[in-house]
């Protein structure tokens, strides 16, 4: 039996279970950001609102110690005595609570991180044992696209167990083998007919998803419109220039490398960088060649739009959460730059 | 306000303003270049942004500027800070009567979505979407910083679009810094340092304030010095707003952009809170009032009066 | 005078001390040339004037762990700049009454004036200040270990760095 109905009271209980042998992290309320922590008894779970942040910190978090060094110096006056030990991560995780396009974000982390060409030994050692429980989406909301970019309320790719929210429970669907061990530790019932109820809210909640763009359009008009500065500068005039969009975006994955310590112990880091900062591309020269916040933006719609997908078969990086949207102090909405491009004409220029 | 902006509009290069964002709960700043942008020019409780943070980098532009009581103080305090020339701005000022915080609605009215409609009415805002009409007393959903308003009317202004509002009375409630004051210092740092926890150091905060003029220099971002590290946790992330707290002494205007900013939703007006009272005590003075006053923490007296000699 | 915590009492505690070059630092020199017994907590930073000193200098030593920060110079009138430390004082008396919003105990903080010449009161506003941050005991940390901070304290962990 793959498919369930389980109680949402019943819910802690299965967490319990699962947190016996897994680190689970799950969405809990921090007054209005609703973010993922590890689970544990008592803990209070936010089941309905999206979470602020995306579940990528979980394979990917915000700082990633890559090894630690100490450097003694030397009573006999040699060369002093270096010392660096690389920290490979161990985690066996359970993402719960994650949505379609979350868990279609990590689907771009898995291909710049791991693939023929690069494996990021610190990322796989995250991801190779982190499991994903997903929720179906049965109300997009208004900022919502996923639609629009290949993915859809109803997603299963990637996830390990699917739960479809339904009145006081959730029709629960095993995807894969891991997700259907899950599962059994899950205390439900027969899902029958509810599984169909459930799934035609999801469908309906699709059809309720905004008109799609026309993403070969947009990778068309892009050249067009890169070194019209006038368009940028208009697109980009309100952003503020910082790092929300890009650090609760599920699919931006760029990264700094820093050493952080003194001269004797300390540690090299991975953090988070986002190519709205001017440090980004900020060279030791001093010269910056996306000094002005225009050029900012324009390579972050780029990279989402057409850059990652001239390399990856078409597969846009952009995966419609809204995250961008709701968080952005100045409400600029990405869908409406990439409306900009798409209805780009660069006749009368 | 349109007809003034309409009239000037040839004399300048842009003016900002506010427009519907993505829904009627949402304003989002608006350049307006031509007269058929004029249009979209919406005012009332949903324009929160301090269109402000614009000003600094426009400079050699000239400017008009559509501003609130508190946006104003920003650009007189940008004036007194010489970071602007005064021939260059054109200030379209109007009393408010207090905007929106959405941190608040959501608290009291739910989750909103789709919103078709925001109206203030006396002191009830009702908002409508398809969920149906729901509404609020206007003092439990405003941002906190109107509660008391002694700024609704903008402090300088070449326009001034409808009629100038009385300040509001000191509120009668205590206001998050007071109630805050009631937890022991160990209680406050244990506070902070959960709060911290879930900051992501996206710099929003800081982009948002019209008095960060640092901008691509930020003192948090300079690998030398360094007074940051890139670790995201409790005590870097607390070092950081610090940092924010100690240069926006004696010029922080109280616009609450900092807390409205964050995206993970810390209360980081406490903070600033606390340094503005601080420098109103010692200096007798509120920022952003004046642009001819001398700059508080960058002169001094031989003999302070507030300040207890340490001989 | 009881025995000085210190060193040799092996429960030191760390404070830092910024000293201006002028002043307070050759006050601290005559005190040490004369003999005059002080606690062995304080580690002492020389700045060319009060004036150089950043607030966000002292922000960073407390939010590092330091369990008190002293800032010393020349009597207000006395500085060798003229002005740096009446710049400084308006500086400093704002960082001290900005610190109770952050929880960190104003306490911990000090600024003062001893000139060079007055090594006994150099003596004295090390013994003080030692002996008072003796009493408020080590200063609680933002953070150490922060999984185990929060634990403790029965709050949800940060998303782990799964490094122990």
């Amino acid at each position: 039996m793959d498919t369930i109905f389980i109680q949402r009271t019943d819910i802690g209980r299965w967490l319990d279970r699962l947190a016996e042998e897994r680190t689970v992290f799950a969405p809990t309320r921090r007054d209005g950001a609703v973010v993922y922590r590890p689970y544990r008894t008592g803990f209070v779970l936010e089941l309905d609102a999206m979470p602020t942040t995306s579940p990528k910190e979980i394979v990917f978090p915000q700082n990633e110690t890559l090894l630690t060094y100490s450097r003694a110096g030397n009573a006999s006056g040699g060369a002093p005595k270096v010392e660096a030990r690389e920290t490979l991560p161990e985690q066996k995780a359970v993402i719960f609570g994650a949505r379609p396009c979350g868990v279609n974000g990590l689907g771009v982390f898995d291909q710049v991180f791991d693939n023929d060409k690069t494996r990021d030994a610190y990322y796989t050692a995250r991801r190779k044992d982190t499991r994903i429980i997903t929720f179906a989406c049965d109300r997009p909301r208004s900022t919502c696209f996923c639609t629009n970019v290949g993915g859809g309320p109803g997603d299963a790719a990637g996830s390990d167990v699917m739960l479809y929210p339904l009145g006081d429970g959730f029709v629960a669907e095993a995807v894969t083998t891991g997700g259907k061990a899950m599962l059994s530790l899950a205390t439900g019932a027969p899902a029958g007919d509810r599984e169909v109820a459930a799934k035609a809210l999801v469908e309906t909640a699709r059809e309720a998803m905004p008109e799609p763009l026309e993403l070969a359009r947009i990778r068309e008009n892009f050249d067009k419109c890169f070194n019209d500065m006038e368009f940028w500068e208009e697109q980009s005039g309100k952003c503020l220039s910082c790092g929300a969009c890009a650090y609760l975006c599920p699919s931006c994955h760029c990264f700094n490398i820093t050493d952080e310590g003194t001269e004797s112990e300390g540690k090299r880091l991975r953090s988070w960088d986002n190519c709205m900062s001017y440090t980004f591309t900020a060279e030791a020269s001093g010269h910056n060649p996306r000094a002005a916040k225009a050029m900012r933006l324009r390579n972050r719609v780029g990279h989402k739009f057409v850059y990652f997908p001239e390399t990856h078969e078409g597969e846009v990086a952009c995966r419609g959460c809204g995250r961008c949207i709701v968080s952005c102090p100045s409400s600029v909405d990405i869908r409406q730059i990439a409306k900009a491009i798409q209805e780009y004409c660069d006749d009368d220029k | 306000m349109k007809q003034s902006i309409r009239e000037a509009l040839p004399g300048l290069d842009l003016v900002l303003g506010w427009e519907q964002g993505w829904d009627a709960l949402h304003a989002t700043p608006l350049f307006i270049r031509k007269a058929e942008d004029v249009d979209r020019l919406i005012l009332g409780p949903t324009c929160v942004q301090s269109l402000a943070v614009q000003l600094p980098s426009l400079k050699g532009k000239k400017v008009g500027i559509v501003v609130k009581g508190c946006d104003s103080r920003a650009v007189v305090q940008l004036l007194r800070e010489r970071l602007l020339d005064r021939a260059e701005i054109i200030l379209f000022g109007f009393g408010c009567d207090g905007v929106v915080s959405l941190k608040r609605l959501t608290k009291v009215l739910g989750d909103l979505d789709s919103v078709t409609s925001v109206k203030k009415t006396d002191d009830r805002l009702v908002v409508e979407s398809p969920d149906g009409r729901r509404e609020a007393a206007f003092d439990d959903v405003c941002a906190p910083k109107c509660l008391d308003c002694a700024w609704p009317n903008a402090v300088e202004s070449d326009h001034f679009a409808g009629p100038r509002l009385e300040p509001r009375p000191p509120a009668e409630s205590k206001t998050a810094l007071e109630r805050f004051e009631e937890k022991s210092l160990d209680e406050r740092f244990a506070f902070w340092k959960r709060e911290m926890e879930r900051c992501i150091r996206c710099y929003a905060c800081r982009n948002a304030c019209p008095m960060c003029v640092c901008r691509d220099k930020c003192l948090a971002v300079s690998r030398n010095s360094k007074f940051v590290s890139q670790e995201a946790n409790p005590s870097e992330s607390f070092m950081f707003q610090l940092i924010h707290v100690m240069h926006l002494a004696g010029r922080c205007v109280s616009c609450g952009e900092c807390e409205r900013a964050c995206p993970m939703d810390i209360p980081l007006g406490l903070l600033r809170a606390q340094s503005t009272a601080v420098t109103e005590e010692l200096f007798h003075e509120q920022a952003g009032t004046d642009p001819e006053a001398p700059l508080p923490l960058l002169t001094f007296k031989t003999d302070e009066e507030t300040i207890e000699e340490r001989d | 005078m009881p025995a000085s915590p210190g060193v040799d009492s092996g429960n030191e505690l760390r404070i830092l001390g910024f000293l201006c070059n002028w002043c307070s630092y050759g006050g601290a020199d005559s005190a040490g040339v004369a003999r005059l017994e002080q606690p062995t907590d304080l580690r002492i930073i020389r700045t060319p004037c009060t004036g150089r000193i950043d607030p966000l200098f002292i922000v960073r030593a407390l939010i590092n762990g330091a369990d008190g920060v002293l800032v010393s110079g020349c009597h207000p009138g006395d500085c060798h700049y003229v002005e740096g430390n009446f710049h400084a004082r308006r500086r400093l008396e704002t960082l001290k009454r900005i610190l109770p919003v952050t929880g960190i105990n104003p306490d911990r903080f000090m600024y003062t004036w001893v000139s060079a010449s007055e090594s006994g009161r150099w003596q004295e506003v090390v013994r003080e200040f030692t002996a008072r941050i003796h009493t408020l005991g080590p200063a609680p940390r933002m953070s150490d270990t922060l999984t185990e901070t929060l634990a403790a304290e029965g709050l949800p962990m940060q998303a782990t760095n799964g490094v122990k």
